[in-house]
């Protein structure tokens, strides 16, 4: 994909697909390094089914042959010299704790690094999408940290819907105002 | 055109499970989600990518066969797929402009 914030989408939608009540979209850049990590207490995956999701012949929908979501993703992130690694405690062995852990680690400085994106239009579209579960986004870079956790909202909104035109446009502002007025740390990655 | 009509103009062939399918015009493009969206049915297409996914992504935009320009190769454990898969795969060892100007020669 041509942003990695697609990729993050795509990938979190199977989160949700798999019964997430609460789904983590953790990123944290350090030193010319990008940590991806989607986290979900979904119904979580057979080591069969976790082995075979980075095949993109495999998929959980019917109406096509091949799931690009986790190839892709996988790919990203080994062009630039990074890894995916995945793992998932299924409903069966542990009814309390269970869940899926994809994990991308990708080389910034890498040539065929693909640039992040809107990552909070990705957050925004999950939300709208559905609003009766939960996300926590956390963007760390370096000092600077953009977080958005639904379930504090939630809390605060009571009845109002997640999705509502103003609490959408509120969060979209939340946001951008973290990002505008935390200073971008000047690493490797700085402007230059 | 068919498939197997390249075959002795600079292409050679790494699968050829269906030899017999028509070419129906040419993309471009090693961005597999791209691709993935903007491949027509039959067409061939040119890419210097070579890992499994283009396989998968050949198969879904039911492309007529996968040309490998600038002489890439495709590794052994990916040929079987896309033998198992029924994809055609040939190569070039000519750059990408160069095979697509080929490829247009031939079609036309």
């Amino acid at each position: 994909m041509k942003e990695l914030s697609l990729n993050i989408l795509d990938v979190a939608e199977n989160s949700v697909k798999a019964g997430a009540t609460l789904t983590q979209i953790l990123l944290t850049e350090q030193d010319g390094k990008l940590k991806l990590e989607i986290v979900d207490d979904g119904c979580g995956m057979s080591e069969d089914i976790v082995r075979s999701v980075t095949d993109p012949f495999y998929t959980t929908r019917t109406t096509r042959k091949v799931g690009m979501g986790i190839p892709l993703l996988k790919l990203a992130c080994e062009q630039t010299g990074g890894s995916l690694t995945i793992s998932s405690v299924t409903q069966e062995e542990n009814p309390v704790e269970h869940g899926t852990h994809v994990t991308a680690t990708f080389d910034m400085n890498h040539i065929d690094f693909t640039p992040l994106g809107d990552v909070s239009a990705s957050v925004l579209t999950l939300i709208q999408g559905h609003p009766d579960t939960d996300f926590l986004f956390r963007h760390q870079q370096g000092e600077r940290i953009v977080e958005l956790d639904t379930r504090q909202l939630r809390e605060v909104l009571e009845d109002v819907p997640l999705n509502s035109y103003d609490v959408m446009e509120w969060i979209g502002g939340y946001l951008r105002e973290q990002y505008e007025t935390q200073p971008e740390d000047s690493g490797p990655n700085g402007e230059d | 055109m068919l498939v197997k009509e390249l075959l002795g103009h600079g292409f050679k062939p790494v699968t050829l499970p269906d030899g017999d399918r028509v070419i129906d015009g040419v993309y471009i493009g090693d961005l597999l989600s791209w691709v993935m969206g903007r491949a027509q049915m039959d067409n061939a297409w040119i890419t210097i990518m070579n890992n499994v996914n283009v396989i998968a992504v050949a198969s879904l935009a039911d492309t007529s066969c996968v040309i490998l320009a600038e002489g890439v190769e495709l590794p052994e454990d990916i040929a079987k797929t896309a033998e198992e898969k029924e994809i055609n795969v040939l190569t070039s060892s000519q750059p990408i402009y160069e095979t697509a100007v080929l490829l247009a020669g031939l079609i036309s």
